[in-house]
């Protein structure tokens, strides 16, 4: 039988997400008081969808693939081939200024999260990038923390930065 | 009517304080300079503006967040005719044409006829929206539970099963955003579900995560993988901006059908914008005068679209304002803003707080006179936002939309979210799944489980209060044929 490797894996995914939900929902209390129907109801439902959605997917996929499915062919969607390094670059730009923003700070995390993501698009002037995405994140900065009084954490720049922020 | 006319003075004059005005117009010129970026539609531009307005009263935050509304509507069309990357479904059809005109050298008209005519179908949408809200609300507020739940399923059978390329998809979809909205604190019972322990889960998963996840972060990683290294050909705004007497001749017969497409497709729950734009272009291709124009650059196509687009988006105000119920996107990020404020628009919140209902519809008549006088002299200004290089500009969008969605809570939970909904967004947009279903599933699902609750409490656990109430059956009615009619049809053609 001829399919398509990706929509069978998404179409399983949902399967498999369908019956995780109805697993997860077998443990959840039944008890609904006057309406009778407790917080389990609506998760089952939801369960049972993505079971059938999952079934009809796969069935789509192993009976000559997904209805008006996107073309695989880059070139006939008007793009390029995956491009994993640019994939990778904004996905490091996004990883690192998760690991960073309560150590460095919100500042250098957006910067790095600036250089990484303008890498990933193809900039090659990385010292560049960071100098205009650090002066982005501390404009974002003041006017959050001075203007706003949202706090955003000030990390290693606290000492420059004075009392303000986290 | 007369109630009506008194109530929206009333509006005017909240509207009109230099305080609201002033957020109106900031409103306007930042949704404006967001929605011009590319691939930026308005559901995304609302969301990541959200944290501007925490300073702000509920009035003049609404009031600025209309304006970023139809601001980033404005925007949109000016990027899709000069690069034809429309930030949203609803601008496609735009584009057809109106590519093919900058191409010609007539960006000029094109983008005039764009602003002329969003501005003549706003204002006539609004003033719609003015005269059903009132008249609907009477309506809602002899509705039930049963009837709101029922109102509620056929939300989601038009956005998830009638738009788009694929039922099963959309439904999917959909689904997808209906699990993450019971994730959380169950409101009746007080229950923790699917929250795995972690803390931050338990007050849900917000519409913004969600959203600046899926059009901002996943827009990001599609773009970069698979588009980052094409030339891109932006089209010149060269020769005159004005509009030749043909071109009005054309145009004003086009925004009117437009209209009169557009509103009713927004104000009953009838699934977004996208469908009238495409109805707008046919029955304009069909009408026209110049059939050999179309394919070439023909101002009626561009005309009817972007002016049916501004119609459903502003007649959507309808089902948002008087049920609460949204029925885009954008829309569904607007009731979360609400939501923040604490006021769950419906049928009450007309009673409640009119000040604010009111000075919110004046408001949009502000906003489109603003709108126009801000993008018709000031398109050059707009389209310098374009020349921005690529990977500045998605750098510097990703910075923003990252701030919005941590700015909620300072949670390093929620940045882990927006990455996950990020990788969602990239495997939804390469494999045809529409987001914006899940979007609306996600804020409207447990609304819809409250009120089904609600309704069972009522009838002491009876499930036949959906079908046996004539309005609520009636709706659950429509929704299923909507749903199993076209596979019918499918099956019987094949056979």
């Amino acid at each position: 039988m001829k399919y398509k490797t990706a929509e069978l894996i998404l179409s399983l995914s949902v399967l498999i997400l369908g019956i995780a939900v109805a697993v997860g929902t077998s443990q959840l209390s039944s008890a609904g008081g006057y309406a009778r129907i407790g917080p389990n109801v609506a998760p089952a439902v939801i369960a049972g969808g993505l079971i059938l959605l999952g079934i009809w997917l796969s069935y789509e996929a192993l009976s000559g693939g997904w209805r008006n499915a996107i073309p695989d062919d880059p070139e006939a969607r008007g793009e390029h081939r995956f491009h994993i390094g640019a994939f990778i670059w904004v996905s490091v730009g996004l990883i690192a200024q998760i690991l960073l923003i309560h150590s460095a700070g919100f500042v250098l995390a957006q910067a790095v999260l600036f250089a990484c993501v303008a890498r990933g698009f193809g900039s090659m002037k990385l010292p560049r990038d960071f100098a205009i995405g650090l002066i982005l994140g501390l404009g974002v900065f003041l006017f959050f923390v001075k203007f706003l009084n949202v706090n955003l954490p000030a990390g290693w720049l606290s000492p420059l930065l004075g009392g303000a922020g986290i | 009517m007369s109630e009506a006319f008194t109530s929206l003075l009333h509006g005017f004059s909240i509207a009109l304080t230099p305080f609201n005005l002033l957020w109106g117009f900031l409103g306007v010129t930042l949704g404006t300079f967001i929605g011009v970026l590319p691939g930026v539609g308005p559901a995304l531009t609302v969301a990541m503006l959200m944290p501007l307005t925490i300073k702000l009263d509920p009035t003049g935050a609404l009031i600025m967040f209309a304006g970023i509304y139809y601001g980033a509507m404005y925007g949109g069309s000016t990027t899709t005719i000069l690069l034809n990357t429309p930030g949203e479904s609803a601008s496609i059809a735009t584009g057809l044409e109106g590519n093919l005109m900058a191409k010609n050298g007539r960006a000029g008209p094109a983008l005039a006829t764009c602003a002329i005519g969003s501005f003549v179908a706003g204002t006539i949408a609004t003033i719609l929206v003015t005269l059903l809200a009132p008249v609907v609300v009477e309506l809602a507020l002899k509705f039930g539970p049963a009837e709101y739940f029922a109102l509620m399923i056929f939300a989601f059978t038009t956005v998830s099963a009638v738009i788009g390329s694929s039922t099963v998809r959309g439904v999917t979809s959909l689904f997808v955003g209906l699990l993450l909205g019971v994730v959380g604190i169950d409101s009746q019972t007080g229950k923790s579900r699917f929250a795995f322990g972690v803390p931050e889960l338990l007050d849900g998963i917000d519409v913004v995560v969600l959203a600046v996840g899926l059009f901002a972060v996943g827009e990001a990683l599609y773009v970069a993988a698979y588009s980052s290294r094409l030339e891109e050909k932006m089209e010149q705004l060269k020769g005159s901006l004005w509009m030749s007497k043909t071109d009005w001749q054309r145009s004003w017969p086009a925004w009117l059908r437009a209209t009169a497409i557009g509103f009713p497709f927004g104000s009953i729950p009838a699934g977004g914008a996208e469908i009238p734009t495409f109805l707008s272009y046919a029955t304009e291709k069909r009408l026209t005068k110049f059939p050999q124009e179309f394919g070439h650059g023909a101002i009626e196509g561009v005309a009817g679209p972007e002016a049916a687009n501004n119609a459903s988006v502003t007649g959507a105000l309808v089902p948002l304002l008087t049920l609460g119920i949204p029925t885009s996107a954008t829309a569904a990020v607007l009731l979360s803003a609400f939501q923040n404020y604490g006021i769950q628009p419906g049928p009450l919140l007309f009673q409640m707080q009119g000040d604010l209902v009111w000075g919110l519809l004046a408001s949009l008549y502000i906003g489109n006179v603003l709108l126009l006088i801000l993008n018709l002299p000031l398109v050059g200004i707009w389209v310098k936002v374009l020349a921005i290089p690529r990977p500045l500009l998605y750098a510097g969008i990703l910075v923003f939309a990252t701030l919005g969605a941590y700015s909620l809570h300072q949670s390093t939970v929620d940045l882990i979210i927006l990455y996950v909904f990020g990788l969602l967004g990239f495997v939804m947009r390469r494999w045809g799944m529409p987001v914006a279903p899940a979007v609306i599933g996600l804020i409207l699902g447990p609304l819809a489980e409250t009120q089904a609750r609600r309704a069972l409490a009522i009838s002491q656990g009876s499930p036949a209060v959906f079908i046996t109430q004539p309005i609520s059956a009636t709706i659950l009615a429509i929704s299923f044929l909507l749903l199993v009619v076209p596979l019918i049809v499918r099956l019987a053609r094949r056979s």
